[in-house]
């Protein structure tokens, strides 16, 4: 579903009447992704951003065809979004709330895996395809058509590595904001097949953060799938204070689990690369698209 | 968020898993549980306490003193200790186990291991079941990994394990670990209590609410997050250098780069931009707080800004340090996104000199020389 997205994908957002919703629904649409609708609770507006409102999900993707979601609700009301859009039979959720809780968060993931979906989220910056389409708010000045392909928990630090990187000269393939929470959709492990299987992408970049598994977890498919691009990782957190959140829910360190040390000894042993500095990680794409590549 | 033990035994007590006799001492000590030996504990939250000395057992009142007296007011682990658990110290087999949120599966992990103590992490000898969110299957998932144990207590154990779940669901709870838990014929006790809370959760969840706002001290970034709607973490009370950032993990990253390079950060910040709508209210909070601390030297803003007009976000910044009487640090801003020259002519006003750059490497060696001029 994420490899295949374009410029043609039908995509509602939920919750477009609020001032986020009406707001990024008409930046999403001037990048040029397909909006074709949104769901509102409010039955006096029937337009906003310049598509049609709907008063539920089951209505709009009846009316529009939408396969794909961005949810702009707030967080404790995520979990009532995210079933009415999947019994709506939307393929792909894109939820942008800071802040659900972990426990709606297993309630979603269950549920998205029953009807089969995809869902980014819980909180995230979104996903892109440069030049095609964005789902959710990727800041247009660091998107760029190219042969990176970028996954990451944090947002601004993703914006930073891909802004940086486009002023290089090296663009974005695919790039997914998996978002900095416990509990959440897309993890890393679940993008390597994505970014392997797409001709686009020539070389992924990991931007994780202490706290969780999920690096480890993705140097574990890394090599299980044969580490077929090369793969390089930049982790923040090395200071992070322990048994504090720091800012994300999920950047959480206690005891030896989740530690940089643990993640970069798991990642390099499975043959990717993991950089201690953002200029580090940018040179060394530069590099490889420059030379390597040949 | 860790809960300091004495909070998460309070939480297990309410739900019926047995805790040793104690008491919370915050000053003196006074009346003791039992006639010892006593188990004296620093309450931080944070893992590792006995390996770094806060946790003491004590013979004697006189030795629950001075174990009390040499902890109170130090500081553990980049923690400062306000308070300590003196307990009667429980006896019998060590064991562990723990309830947890379990992310790839979307529901719990059960983990059980024979051998207790502080190594378990590392010896491997910890077996887990993954099951559904609910009481009834954490106790099926415990009869499997109790099958191993003698009868006397392994009723007594299921019990407890069964009580943890539905502390852990019931509170929306992310972790709840008991290492060790003391077993034995006549009865089964928590000598510890890990609980992680979801900070996300607290609004619909009272009890744990309460139990955060009685702590200013302890909980102070949580009490501040729930208070203010933004993350500040203070990581050094000693630190050179004030943070005004947005995004966690930029933030983060900022802070590792600053470290490497020999410098000294004082806080972490998630200030959130994208929700101070017009106001200079956080910056005006975030500058009270590290101005606070009198080792500050400079001050970093690094805003990265997608949807940001920095044009509004400088004349906030401007107004949050004129409204900031014992602000006088020099700030170095690293600005990028909408409307930046704007935001360098807004700046240049309010701090004559201030360098408003778009350059990071450029913005990290004027602090550090002024750093190294103020010291």
């Amino acid at each position: 579903m994420i490899g295949s997205l374009s410029r043609a994908t039908p995509v509602i957002v939920q919750g477009i009447t609020g001032r986020m919703g009406r707001g990024h629904a008409a930046l999403m649409r001037s990048y040029g992704t397909n909006i074709v609708g949104g769901t509102s609770v409010r039955t006096d507006v029937t337009e906003a951003a310049g598509v049609p409102v709907f008063p539920n999900c089951a209505e709009a993707v009846l009316a529009t065809g939408a396969v794909a979601s961005v949810l702009m609700a707030p967080p404790l009301e995520t979990l009532g979004a995210v079933r009415e859009a999947l019994t709506a039979g939307i393929k792909l959720i894109v939820t942008v709330a800071e802040g659900v809780p972990i426990h709606d968060a297993i309630r979603i993931g269950r549920a998205v895996r029953r009807a089969g979906a995809v869902w980014v989220g819980a909180s995230t910056p979104g996903l892109a395809v440069p030049g095609e389409c964005k789902l959710g708010f990727l800041p247009d000045v660091c998107l760029s058509p190219g042969p990176i392909g970028i996954m990451s928990k944090s947002g601004t630090l993703s914006y930073e590595v891909g802004y940086r990187l486009a002023r290089e000269g090296l663009g974005q393939s695919i790039w997914v904001g998996v978002g900095g929470d416990p509990v959440k959709g897309v993890r890393f492990a679940d993008m390597l097949p994505v970014f392997f299987d797409d001709p686009r992408t020539k070389g992924i970049v990991l931007v994780g953060e202490v706290g969780g598994v999920e690096e480890e977890e993705c140097a574990e498919a890394y090599a299980r799938l044969g580490a077929r691009k090369p793969l390089f990782a930049l982790i923040a957190g090395r200071e992070a204070k322990e048994g504090v959140s720091m800012g994300h829910a999920g950047a959480l360190v206690h005891g030896e689990t989740g530690t940089l040390d643990s993640k970069t000894r798991r990642l390099t042993a499975a043959r990717a690369t993991v950089f201690g500095s953002i200029d580090e990680l940018i040179k060394r794409c530069v590099r490889f698209c420059l030379f390597d590549r040949g | 968020m860790l809960l300091i033990e004495a909070d998460g035994k309070a939480l297990f007590a309410e739900q019926g898993i047995p805790v040793p006799a104690g008491v919370v001492v915050t000053d003196v000590v006074t009346a003791l549980p039992g006639d010892g030996p006593w188990m004296v504990k620093a309450q931080v939250p944070v893992g590792g306490r006995g390996k770094a000395g806060g946790i003491v057992r004590c013979g004697s009142k006189a030795e629950v003193e001075a174990a009390v007296g040499s902890m109170l007011g130090g500081r553990l682990k980049g923690h400062a200790v306000d308070a300590c658990l003196v307990e009667a110290a429980a006896v019998g087999q060590e064991r562990y186990i723990s309830v947890m949120v379990d992310a790839a599966s979307y529901g719990l992990r059960v983990i059980y291991a024979a051998a207790g103590g502080v190594e378990i992490e590392e010896s491997g000898s910890a077996e887990g079941r993954l099951c559904a969110a609910h009481p009834g299957a954490v106790a099926e998932a415990l009869e499997d990994l109790l099958a191993g144990e003698p009868v006397a207590w392994r009723d007594q154990v299921a019990a407890i394990g069964k009580a943890m779940a539905t502390l852990l669901i019931d509170k929306e709870l992310a972790l709840v670990e008991i290492n060790p838990l003391f077993v034995s014929e006549s009865d089964c006790v928590a000598g510890d209590a890990k609980v992680v809370v979801d900070l996300n959760a607290v609004e619909r969840q009272p009890v744990i609410a309460a139990m955060i706002a009685a702590r200013p001290v302890v909980y102070m970034d949580a009490n501040r997050k729930i208070a203010e709607g933004f993350d500040y973490v203070e990581l050094d009370p000693e630190g050179e250098i004030g943070l005004v950032t947005t995004g966690a993990g930029l933030s983060m990253m900022l802070i590792d780069e600053l470290v490497a390079r020999g410098a000294k950060p004082l806080n972490f910040c998630d200030i959130r931009t994208g929700q101070m709508r017009g106001s200079p209210a956080r910056l005006i909070r975030v500058l009270e707080w590290i101005t606070a601390r009198p080792s500050l030297k400079a001050v970093l803003v690094n805003i990265f800004a997608g949807i940001t007009d920095l044009g509004e976000f400088s004349g906030l910044l401007a107004a949050a340090m004129q409204a900031s009487p014992g602000f006088k640090v020099p700030v170095v801003a690293r600005l990028v996104g909408r409307n930046a020259a704007e935001a360098k002519r807004i700046l240049g006003e309010a701090q004559p000199g201030m360098l408003v750059t778009e350059e990071l490497a450029e913005a990290l060696v004027r602090i550090d020389t002024i750093v190294a001029a103020a010291s």
